[in-house]
């Protein structure tokens, strides 16, 4: 499996409801150790949003301070971003992702480092 | 969760790998990511840079004619893009420093080839550096 087989994908609940696509998934370096670089990077979970344009700003994981216009207008364009733990997903098909329970209960993504 | 964490398109995608002598390696373009034999999540096993990995990406007719070209430029009749493991992986930075030099890695191999089916044939390209 490939990244590219993530981002952008379709999230879709057991009741068949779309929670939006794969903006970026996030990794933990909390894996088993590989070489230098020590443990290596486990995946986490998927950032989920309905809105792509300037994803990858970094604005709906919300750590991001400003500038203020930009963070105000990013701020309303994620603010239904979700967060899908790896361990809701249950296939990864081309272009689909299923994932167990209801879309509505998913969390908003919080900060990465 | 207690170990570092990134995002993979915000912290990885797109940025630069730097060999040990630090010499510019090509970029991150995909990431491989293997499903652990004993269950759990999947874990990044390697990076993979080049016209290759960058098609799949790019998607479409571009996507397809972009992958073409960098499997004829492949050693061997396996279609996969260039692959960096993880285990030559020393830093995530700004860049992705390596713990190897930059003629070990499959990325080298569009330049080499390049350099051995052109730019060698060029007058005066012998005295060239490297």
């Amino acid at each position: 499996m490939r990244l590219s087989d993530l981002l952008g994908a379709d999230v879709v609940d057991e009741a068949g409801n779309s929670a939006g696509h794969v903006h970026d998934v996030r990794l933990v370096q909390d894996g088993p150790l590989v070489g230098a670089f020590g443990a290596s990077l486990r995946v986490d979970g998927l950032i989920v949003g309905r809105r792509s344009i300037g994803a990858r700003l970094g604005y709906e994981r919300g750590q991001m301070r400003g500038p203020l216009p930009v963070k105000l207008v990013t701020g309303w364009l994620y603010h239904d971003g979700r967060y899908v733990a790896w361990d809701r997903v249950r296939a990864v098909e081309e272009d689909r992702i299923l994932i167990s329970g209801s879309a509505d209960d998913l969390p908003q993504p919080g900060p990465s480092s | 969760m207690s170990g570092r964490v990134l995002e993979a398109g915000l912290h990885l995608l797109d940025r630069q790998l730097i060999d040990v002598d630090g010499r510019l390696a090509g970029k991150v373009d995909d990431l491989e990511l293997e499903l652990p034999p004993g269950g759990g999540p999947p874990v990044v096993t390697a990076i993979l840079s080049g016209p290759g990995a960058l098609s799949r990406r790019l998607g479409g007719r571009l996507g397809a004619w972009l992958e073409a070209a960098a499997n004829r430029l492949r050693d061997g009749d396996e279609d996969r893009p260039a692959r960096v493991s993880f285990a030559v992986v020393k830093r995530i930075e700004s860049a992705v420093d390596l713990s190897v030099a930059k003629r070990e890695l499959e990325t080298n191999r569009l330049e080499a080839w390049t350099r051995e089916h052109l730019i060698g044939h060029l007058p005066g390209a012998g005295d060239a550096p490297e």
